[in-house]
């Protein structure tokens, strides 16, 4: 009777005692008094004489009767009992008619039975009281007893209720046993979830964690070795991080479980730990926490771009890591139905992926924006048919569907994102001239951007391929003949666009030459940003390239006309000679209006900006190459004339080396404009 | 984030204006189209109010018989995809009238850039609610496996206490889900899981009792991390912030292009609204009482009929902190309760009447997860096709937008 105090404290404590009674008669034939098993079970099971056949060994030493040495009996019984039961098979029917032919079929149960299921149940009341000091899933032998008791009582089960003889006479047996069994798949239950909860190797620590973040640099040997570390030789241990024992031991229970008939407990189990592990890892892993659409709307957009990042991260690992985890251990704990149970732990959360991507496809519009879109537009691309093929088929297309939706969603908004570009390049229309015709902020705004932009040149291409609507058709004709594709073109556009609102900016400063300089300033650095990338630079072509640096040249001829024409005039011979003599108050005026107007182009060009340098030295090297010979000419020709001395000082301002040092100082942009031509003669 | 908001200062400066745009806008045409589009309304909600087949009283002892015929009942999953049904014809119906041979710049003036930012607004809160409501399934389709365990066991004959202990554990489980998964939200999953859980489930390692005979709880919840939208998204204060500017069309704008705008965007409202109701939802506290419908409008009728009887509901179990009122969930909570004290009371052999008793309701609760299974993924795909009409209705509105130059990218 002891046995029994620290197994049911409940209230059902006596009916369980009750039920004892009868099942210990009930292992008995059924003419055996239930006088004598009452007394049996009184006195603890010490008494077995009543089937001396069945319990030969058990007489005198009961006390080392174990599962194990009843399991062997139990074996025999139930092998012999389906044996039977395979024998009746047949005949079965005809027996149902022959009521009093049943009595055959009916077989006994021997006592032992009832004392394998009190030994059964003695150990789960131990393993209930925490009793046993060690983890049961830690315990090689514990678990082995178990689970094979629990296959036995499982099998006895089986037979009994697929046994008509059974089901008439051993009703109470069979409650017995059904109501161990269920006791024993609670237990198994409870350990398989707390095996899957508390027996993850390496569940990402913050540790770890912050590691796994860094291994972007040059860490990753180190960080793996880290990794690897607290199991060695465990291939397995990545996702979800369960030891190959650990993994055997979940699948055995689940397979004991199933075998008895609770395996939609087990798998209930085994859905609600892994959605939570699942989600508790991706905030650990990839600091991923769901966002609503609506606040994705409100967030700033310093905001949403640090939540894209982690979302991408934690897409990707999903597709290549934790998804796939999840199908591998659900394969080897649920053989053959990892699809349905993978459904359910990853189908809600991948549809919430999808929202996040729709989100942010939704939020206003702007330039900015575009890399992050295109961000997730790759990620979509590239991670979801891995992670497609994890589900079953049925789901594929659903899924597909969706991501096809949000993809082109994002598609669209990267190409308006371009229009909006274009829109906006036509309607800056600001007055302001940008000082010494430097380089307009628009220009390198939208170099700046298109050059980072084609650092997703494919992508690009692919979305201005895919979902382009149809109403730039006017732009199909040059696509098709150039053969370049709808990216190339709208790029070209924008190029074109540019260059149209700089021309009409150049007409902002009233000094030609200065337009020049300006229209010089901004070709270069487009030439400069295409040359300087390789992507753009493909994406433009060589031809235009071409194009662009001759319409440069023409820019620097229109300017060495337009500035250096005039004054190279002055140094003609015309207008000198009168009738072979010099005419000298010519000459003077000559060398005054030459020195007036050179001071006054060093005084203002010097302020004009030319920022490539080799686009500045360019032209002071050309200037020079047509101003220095010109002069030297004039001066070796019609410097003797001016009388030495006073004269010469007073007409001939410059030496040609000073022509030479001034012209160099042109387009520094140089604004203090207290370097007059003279000052800086002096040094 | 709302320009919509900042622009009502000057919005009163532009009435005058407005009135006069909108006698030409007025045509008979249209007048025609927005009395046949609120006709629709009504029939489809008077059809959605008074089903086919006449509702019956749920009542505890409700056979399975009389369960079929209430399987149209108002909150069943059937009602429920009707009602999605009726959301996407009348969407489809005010797409129509909105867009159709319209001139793009009519809906761009006034008083249309703030009705039409706002009614977006009010479509991207819906998009979180069917997310929400997506997860919520979930979790019902978590509660029918729970249903359908509990039935397998007290299906078993003959009927043994092992059984009946397998069955207790699983209704456990069921109606501590059915009684958390809104309480558990409010407080985001932290100890008040734990003392429910306690009461139910007598740790087996920490106290000294035995917890498997008991059929304790031990499944565990889906935290709600695993089904939530949002770190701090509420349902309750989404449906809020989507009435606060809803209001009845006044003046000239009610014989207009704003009625059908307000009509359509208080049926949104509702559908969301009963969502939210119907199944486990995070957080929605207050729900019940709030949700403003316009009380005299004809089309409204039976919309306000339906939204008194499930607000009436509602405010019963809201005490009591219930998952959802879905019919078949309600009906699966109370067999819970029932099936669960048979349990309690259940001694081997079992007594011939309670079993038979216990029989019929089991056969109910069958019947109940069979619909569940064969309804609840058909309303959540619904559900996503709802969502994707959203979306896309949005995308074509802000499109037309666009094309009106007016709105090249609304802040919404």
């Amino acid at each position: 009777m002891e046995k029994n105090d620290d197994k049911d404290p409940d209230h059902n404590d006596k009916s369980i005692i009750e039920e004892k009674a009868d099942v210990v008669s009930d292992a008995h034939p059924p003419d055996e008094s239930d006088g004598n098993s009452k007394e049996n079970v009184d006195v603890g099971n010490a008494e077995t004489e009543h089937n001396p056949e069945d319990n030969v060994e058990s007489q005198g030493e009961e006390i080392q009767q174990t599962l194990e040495s009843l399991s062997e009996e139990l074996d025999q019984l139930l092998s012999s009992l389906s044996l039977h039961k395979e024998e009746h098979k047949d005949d079965n029917t005809e027996e149902k008619e022959k009521g009093d032919q049943e009595d055959d079929d009916y077989f006994q149960i021997p006592q032992f039975v009832g004392k394998f299921l009190d030994l059964l149940e003695d150990k789960l009341s131990k393993y209930d009281s925490g009793e046993p000091k060690t983890v049961w899933y830690q315990d090689q032998e514990e678990v082995s007893s178990l689970l094979e008791a629990v296959d036995r009582v499982s099998n006895l089960m089986r037979l009994l209720l697929n046994t008509k003889s059974c089901l008439d006479h051993h009703e109470p047996l069979i409650n017995h046993a059904g109501s161990i069994q269920q006791r024993a798949m609670a237990f198994l239950e409870d350990e398989f979830r707390i095996l899957l909860e508390e027996s993850v190797i390496k569940e990402t620590t913050d540790d770890t964690g912050s590691q796994r973040k860094s291994t972007e640099d040059a860490v990753v040997s180190q960080d793996n070795d880290q990794v690897t570390a607290p199991e060695p030789g465990d291939q397995e241990i990545e996702y979800p991080g369960y030891s190959e024992d650990v993994v055997a031991l979940l699948r055995k229970i689940a397979e004991k479980m199933k075998a008895g008939g609770y395996g939609w407990e087990c798998r209930e189990v085994y859905l609600v730990g892994r959605r939570n592990i699942l989600m508790r890892t991706l905030k650990q892993d990839c600091e991923f926490e769901k966002v609503s659409i609506d606040e994705v709307q409100k967030m700033s957009w310093g905001e949403l771009e640090r939540e894209i990042p982690i979302w991408t991260k934690t897409f990707k690992n999903c597709s290549s890591l934790f998804f796939p985890g999840e199908v591998k251990l659900a394969e080897k704990i649920f053989p053959g139905d990892e699809g349905s149970l993978f459904c359910i732990v990853a189908h809600g959360l991948t549809i919430q992926f999808l929202g996040f991507a729709e989100a942010v496809a939704m939020t206003k519009r702007s330039t900015e924006k575009l890399f992050k879109i295109l961000d997730i537009y790759e990620t979509l691309r590239d991670s979801f048919p891995p992670m497609e093929e994890l589900f079953p088929e049925e789901l594929r297309s659903e899924l597909r569907n969706e991501v096809t939706s949000v993809r082109s969603r994002l598609g669209e908004s990267a190409i308006n994102i371009f229009s909006d570009l274009e829109n906006s390049i036509k309607s800056d229309s600001s007055k302001t001239p940008v000082p010494g015709g430097a380089v307009h902020p628009l220009t390198r705004y939208t170099m700046n951007y298109l050059k980072y932009s084609c650092e997703y040149k494919d992508t690009l291409e692919q979305v201005f391929k895919s979902h382009s609507k149809m109403e730039q058709e006017e732009e199909e004709v040059p696509a098709n003949n150039s053969a370049c594709s709808a990216f190339a073109s709208q790029l070209m556009r924008i190029m074109d666009l540019l260059d149209g609102n700089m021309e009409a900016k150049s007409k902002l400063y009233k000094d030609i030459p200065l337009s020049c300089i300006f229209m010089m300033n901004n070709g270069r650095y487009i030439v400069q940003k295409i040359k300087g990338s390789a992507e753009i630079h493909e994406v433009m072509g060589d031809t235009w390239c071409r194009r662009r640096s001759s319409e440069l040249r023409n820019y620097h001829k229109s300017n060495q006309r337009e500035t250096w024409g005039n004054l190279l005039g002055f140094l003609g011979h015309e207008g000198l000679m009168h009738n072979g003599k010099i005419v000298k108050p010519n000459l003077k005026e000559r060398f005054k209006s030459f020195n007036a107007t050179f001071d006054e182009i060093h005084k203002t060009q010097t302020t004009w900006v030319i920022n490539d340098e080799q686009l500045q030295s360019e032209l002071r090297v050309s200037i020079t190459a047509v101003m220095i010979p010109a002069y030297r000419a004039f001066m070796a020709r019609f410097g003797q004339y001016l009388d030495p001395g006073r004269q010469t000082e007073k007409y001939v301002k410059y030496q040609p080396e000073d022509i030479e040092d001034l012209i160099d100082e042109l387009f520094d942009g140089n604004t203090s404009s207290s370097s007059t031509a003279t000052a800086k003669r002096r040094t | 984030m709302r320009p919509a908001q900042d622009n009502q200062g000057s919005f009163l400066g532009r009435i005058s204006i407005r009135r006069n745009q909108f006698t030409d806008v007025n045509t008979e045409q249209e007048q025609e189209d927005l009395e046949l589009f609120q006709k629709h309304i009504a029939d489809r909600f008077t059809e959605l109010l008074t089903p086919p087949p006449p509702p019956q009283p749920p009542s505890d002892e409700t056979d399975t018989v009389a369960s079929v015929a209430a399987t149209e009942q108002i909150m069943s999953v059937t009602w429920l995809r009707k009602l999605m049904d009726v959301f996407l014809c009348c969407e489809a119906e005010f797409k129509a009238i909105l867009l159709m041979g319209r001139d793009p710049t009519q809906i761009s003036k006034p008083p249309f850039d703030r009705l039409v930012p706002e009614m977006l607004d009010r479509s991207i809160k819906a998009l979180d609610i069917c997310t929400a409501v997506v997860n919520g399934i979930d979790s019902v389709r978590h509660y029918q496996r729970l249903a359908e365990i509990a039935v397998a066991a007290l299906e078993q004959r003959p009927l043994g206490d092992g059984n009946v202990r397998r069955a207790k554990r699983a209704l456990a489980n069921l109606l501590i889900a059915l009684s958390i998964e809104d309480k558990e939200n409010v407080s985001s999953g932290g100890g008040g899981n734990k003392t429910v859980e306690r009461s139910w489930s007598f740790g087996r390692r920490g106290g000294g009792s035995s917890a498997a005979s008991k059929g304790g709880a031990t499944i565990g919840q889906l935290k709600s991390s695993s089904w939530a939208v949002g770190r701090n998204w509420s349902a309750a204060k989404q449906i809020h912030a989507m009435t606060a500017n809803l209001t009845p069309p006044r003046g000239n704008e009610a014989a207009g292009l704003p009625l059908p705008m307000f009509i359509m965007s208080t049926v949104t409202v509702f559908v969301m609204w009963v969502l939210t109701a119907a199944v486990p939802c995070q957080e929605r506290a207050g729900l019940a009482n709030h949700l403003p419908v316009p009380k005299h409008l004809n089309w409204a009728q039976s919309l306000v009929g339906i939204h008194e009887k499930i607000g009436d509901e509602w405010k019963k179990k809201e005490k009591k902190g219930s998952a959802g009122l879905m019919e078949e969930m309600t009906r699966m909570e109370k067999l819970g309760h029932s099936l669960i004290e048979f349990a309690d009371g259940f001694h081997y052999p079992a007594e011939k009447e309670a079993a038979e008793s216990a029989a019929a309701q089991v056969a109910e609760m069958a019947e109940i997860c069979r619909r569940m299974e064969e309804e609840l993924v058909p309303l959540q795909q619904q559900i996503r096709e709802v969502f994707h009409r959203i979306v896309r209705s949005r995308a074509e509105i802000l499109e037309v937008l666009e094309q009106a130059g007016k709105l090249s990218a609304p802040v919404v």
